[in-house]
């Protein structure tokens, strides 16, 4: 028969694979690593400032499978307006591409482990992605957030937040040694992880100053998980809320240092009562600043981008995207974005451009001072390998 | 459910060209058996005839017993059953049914049973995915040796026991292979086949394993009257279960269980006749699923209670209405069963339909002479069965169905034995791993040499490896598909060796031209648990050593690919001889990647090894 089928079957399996005992040993099958982005979303994508220009980072490729899902990094040079290819080879990105600036014309790239592997490579360019270096390798899947990665400044140390929740150390220029930082269950037994029951750690900085930062998320509505590692005890290092918002639940979204300031993204309650909160301090988190509440809804946060100058844009469901220029500013809305927007690129003198991919098709779209709209300002053709990673 | 398949195509060429291989050999000796059985008894009874004085058998001991004849409900069970089981004996044949079995068959029929089912059957289909030629042909051969066996014995010992292997061998199928028919899966229906068109082969082997004094006792119809009256009321109840989908049809554009089912069974490959019927009635269902669905809850509850009376004028009809909407059934709903290249066996209308009829011919084929008479004559005993003239007596007197029950243990015998020895290697058959890549190429050239750094940092050179076989590979230590895949078969190589592994060693050298730092050979050996292999070698160097010795060994360079491809490169293992010569390149591309094809390139690394340690 064919439906509840019927075999033959197994034979004196019964008798004889009892007889055969339990010698020898069938290897033993592993799952993959997992890949996904948390919610499915390209959450990976988005765009930091360095000396060396500006680096996007967007998913592209096929949908249906993940092993058809290339994550590209893309450079636009300091001074130019058109962007070029850069993502680093040698490795299989199909698990997300995490950056890290690493000062000058430096940058430090991390491949999310994806499918049988189960480390992190490692590698760096110091000349704007024209050649790159091995580093590392980190000995296991670093976190999947876009701040999973961070270079201090000065002595050029590597912090790296895994995905089980512990931030390691390593010393440049190899990365090859590895000490443990800390781990989530260790912040969340301090006092002030204790105050904020911490349940997850999402991001890791550094301040200017070099000072370890971690962020997460808190069980206690109201407290900001941010956490500096200062003189080896980790101190609450978060703003304050204002008390319209102290019954919310807060989420640190993305830490990110640049410049003279390390700036935060919030977000702030659940469900359609959902906020997003920039914030920036210049005192290693001393003190911040807080912009106005940005109402999300139930609307999904897709990518966030950071400037050079602590300025953030947003992109978010709905072709909506938001952006706000630094301490003091308000969020102002953008014209609604071209379709596939993986992320946005905060350029000089006010301009944006919009990385917009199909397929193996990017589509830059700049956005003037000023204007009303989108113009389609570059197109690339990425060769993406399909079927190399199946 | 892991394990269950290889991942080897279903008409892989070369699993189907070794199963029908092992099919043709085992026919020939299937043959030759009834060829050595035959002629034996021919000379023995000849023989022994001479002996006795020109007498027969029976003449020789005395007057012979009265016999009664079999009665006809024993002998419908036992043909009709015979016959199922040597149609799907032949269908187990099938070209597809060696690889295809366990994920296609045994598979999707546990994936709706709880877990615990699914682990039971997965450990036994997992066996058969490791050892697809010899299961395959078991089936066939058991199978083929019960329908015979069946068939051909009428009565006493060699009868009973015919029904016990079917009983014996219906329950691993309806455990294994059928997940237990079903039944703790929530889709449950008569109309698919529940409770197991096997469990029916096991009733009826047990009926036929009755003692002869019970084969015309009144109480066995009544018995099995009821048993079917009362199975076919509580598949009423069930088919009119509310919420189980039988009574939508197509509503809001989607298909009721039972359209849902035609519409599946239509696309099987068929001849178009038979999918024209089956898709006519998809869609007369999908129109009028209520009504198809109270009319078969009506008439089973009908049947099942006229069954149920035990009184022979009402179970007729209702066995010639039950033998009607069965036929239906098969055709238009089962779609017979056994199309599509990997049907196991007709399904459960047929042999149901037998077991009903077989209840009312036990119910009114009664003698009451020969009831009341019961055995005529009491059996010998076994210990003076094997005096040496009884067994005179008995090889002298016994009858074509005695030397026929005979070759028919023989042919069980024949597909079990082999099945049986290879559960005693728990590795996959290196068919799995030739079956991807083809067989390993032949070499006989010194092996290029090598200086390299090993993952402790120790330089290593093969001419240190003077003295061992080395069964040699090439991986990236970035990679994420293939390389940890042909790791794993190293590393198990390394287990299955055991004590072997004292003159091997196990080596794989970088592929990778960028990552080429001992961080990342170590990153890698601890991913792939090989950091307490006993004698594994990672070894690494320069890129340009690296490419000079990919080069001297033949294999395709690595590339660098853009936009976050990973690199490409060739699988590759070779085994070196003791004194440096390349003996053997494998393919090695480890393809699906499954437990049984992990363990079959193993098995393949081992064998070649072990025949080089052999002959040193």
């Amino acid at each position: 028969m064919r439906l509840p089928a019927r075999s033959p079957a197994v034979v004196l399996v019964l008798a004889s694979a009892l007889a055969a005992g339990c010698g020898a040993a069938a290897p033993s099958a592993r799952p993959p690593a997992a890949e996904a982005p948390p919610g499915g979303a390209p959450f990976l994508a988005t765009s930091l400032a360095t000396a060396a220009g500006t680096w996007a980072v967007a998913v592209m490729g096929g949908t249906a499978a993940a092993h058809n899902n290339f994550w590209q990094l893309f450079l636009r040079p300091a001074g130019s307006t058109q962007w070029k290819l850069a993502t680093p080879p040698g490795a299989a990105d199909n698990g997300g591409l995490v950056v890290a600036g690493a000062g000058g014309q430096s940058l430090i790239t991390g491949f999310r482990p994806s499918q049988y592997l189960t480390y992190t490579p490692l590698v760096t360019t110091r000349n704007g992605g024209q050649a790159w270096a091995p580093a590392g390798p980190l000995d296991a899947a670093v976190a999947n957030v876009p701040d999973a990665l961070a270079v201090a400044p000065g002595s050029g140390q590597l912090l790296a937040l895994l995905s089980g929740g512990t931030a390691k150390l390593a010393a440049a220029p190899g990365y090859t040694r590895w000490s443990r930082l800390t781990t989530q269950p260790a912040i969340a037994a301090t006092a002030p992880g204790r105050r904020c029951g911490l349940r997850a750690l999402t991001a890791a900085t550094f301040t200017p100053s070099g000072t370890p930062l971690l962020g997460g998320t808190c069980a206690r509505p109201g407290t900001v998980g941010v956490f500096a590692d200062r003189n080896g005890t980790w101190q609450a290092a978060g703003p304050r809320l204002p008390a319209v918002l102290a019954r919310q639940p807060v989420a640190v979204v993305r830490l990110a240092s640049a410049a003279n300031q390390t700036a935060a993204l919030l977000r702030v309650g659940d469900g359609g009562a959902a906020r997003l909160l920039a914030a920036w301090s210049a005192d290693n988190g001393s003190h911040w600043a807080l912009s106005a509440p940005l109402p999300l809804g139930s609307t999904r946060l897709s990518s966030v981008s950071f400037g050079a100058a602590g300025e953030a844009a947003v992109t978010l469901g709905g072709n909506r995207a938001q952006a706000i220029a630094g301490p003091g500013a308000a969020w102002r809305p953008l014209p609604a974005l071209p379709p596939g927007t993986a992320t946005l690129a905060l350029g000089p003198a006010g301009t944006i451009d919009a990385l917009a991919v199909h397929r193996s098709l990017l589509t830059v779209w700049q956005l003037s001072p000023g204007a009303s709209g989108w113009h389609a300002s570059q197109t690339m053709d990425v060769p993406i390998q399909y079927g190399s990673s199946g | 459910m892991p394990g269950m398949n290889s991942g080897v195509n279903l008409s892989n060429p070369v699993v189907v060209a070794a199963f029908k291989a092992a099919l043709l050999h085992q026919g020939l000796i299937v043959l030759l058996i009834l060829l050595v059985f035959g002629l034996a008894w021919i000379g023995a009874r000849a023989w022994l005839r001479r002996g006795a004085g020109g007498g027969t058998g029976k003449q020789a001991s005395g007057s012979p017993a009265p016999v009664l004849a079999e009665p006809a409900w024993r002998r419908l069970l036992r043909i009709g059953f015979g016959l199922l089981w040597l149609f799907d004996g032949i269908l187990q044949a099938q070209p597809k049914m060696a690889v295809g079995l366990p994920s296609q068959v045994i598979e999707p029929t546990a994936a709706s049973s709880p877990a615990w089912v699914q682990h039971l059957v997965n450990w036994a289909a997992t066996t058969w995915s490791y050892h697809p030629i010899q299961a395959g042909a078991a089936a066939v051969w058991i199978q083929i040796g019960i329908g015979v066996w069946l068939l051909a014995a009428a009565r006493g010992t060699g009868s009973t026991l015919a029904g016990v292997a079917s009983v014996g061998w219906g329950l691993v199928v309806w455990v294994f292979g059928e997940s237990f028919g079903g039944i703790f899966a929530p889709g449950l229906t008569w109309l698919f086949g529940a409770p197991g068109a096997v469990l029916f082969y096991c009733v009826a082997g047990a009926l036929i394993a009755l003692p002869e004094r019970l084969w015309y006792s009144p109480r066995l119809g009544r018995l099995v009257t009821a048993g079917t009256g009362l199975s076919l009321v509580g598949m009423a109840v069930l088919q009119a279960w509310p919420g189980r989908g039988f009574w939508q049809g197509g509503q809001h554009g989607t298909a009721g269980t039972l359209t849902s089912m035609a519409q599946t069974m239509a696309a099987t490959p068929q001849p178009h006749f038979l999918s024209a019927w089956v898709g006519s009635f998809a869609s007369f269902t999908a129109t009028y699923g209520f009504w198809v669905n109270l009319f078969v809850v009506a008439a089973l509850t009908v049947i099942g209670a006229a069954f149920l009376t035990g009184r022979p004028r009402l179970i007729r009809p209702a066995l010639i209405a039950f033998a009607v909407i069965s036929l239906a059934a098969w055709v238009f709903i089962q779609d017979l069963g056994f199309l599509g290249g990997l049907g196991t066996d007709p399904n459960s209308m047929i042999p149901y339909l037998l077991l009903a009829a077989a209840g009312y011919l036990a119910l009114v084929d009664v003698s009451p002479a020969e009831a009341a008479a019961g055995v005529t004559a009491e059996p010998a005993g076994w210990r003076d069965r094997f005096q040496p003239a009884s067994l005179r007596r008995s090889v002298a007197g016994a009858s074509y169905r005695t030397v026929a029950s005979v070759c028919a243990v023989g042919i069980i015998i024949l597909g079990a034995a082999p099945m049986a020895v290879a559960q005693a290697n728990p590795v996959a058959d290196t068919i799995l791993a030739q079956a991807i890549n083809g067989k390993s190429a032949t070499l006989d050239t010194p092996a290029p040499a090598f200086s390299l750094t090993d993952q402790h940092g120790r330089t290593v050179s093969l001419a240190d490896l003077h003295g061992k076989v080395v069964l040699l590979t090439f991986l990236d230590d970035t990679c994420s598909t293939d390389c940890p895949l042909i790791a794993q078969e190293f590393r198990v190589a390394g287990q299955l060796l055991g004590a072997d592994i004292q003159h091997v060693e196990l080596v794989a050298i970088n592929y990778n031209p960028l990552y080429t730092q001992l961080s990342y050979i170590r990153a890698f050996d601890s991913q792939e648990g090989l950091t307490r292999v006993r004698h594994w070698l990672y070894l690494t160097g320069s890129t340009p050593q690296l490419q000079h010795l990919w080069s001297a060994y033949g294999l395709v360079p690595a590339q660098l690919l853009p936009a976050g491809a990973m690199l490409a490169h060739g699988d590759y293992a070779f085994v070196i001889d003791q004194s440096g010569q390349l003996r053997r390149e494998l393919a090695f591309d480890p393809g699906p990647g499954t437990q049984a094809t992990k363990s079959s390139f193993a098995a393949e690394l081992t064998d070649a090894a072990r025949q080089l340690l052999g002959q040193s």
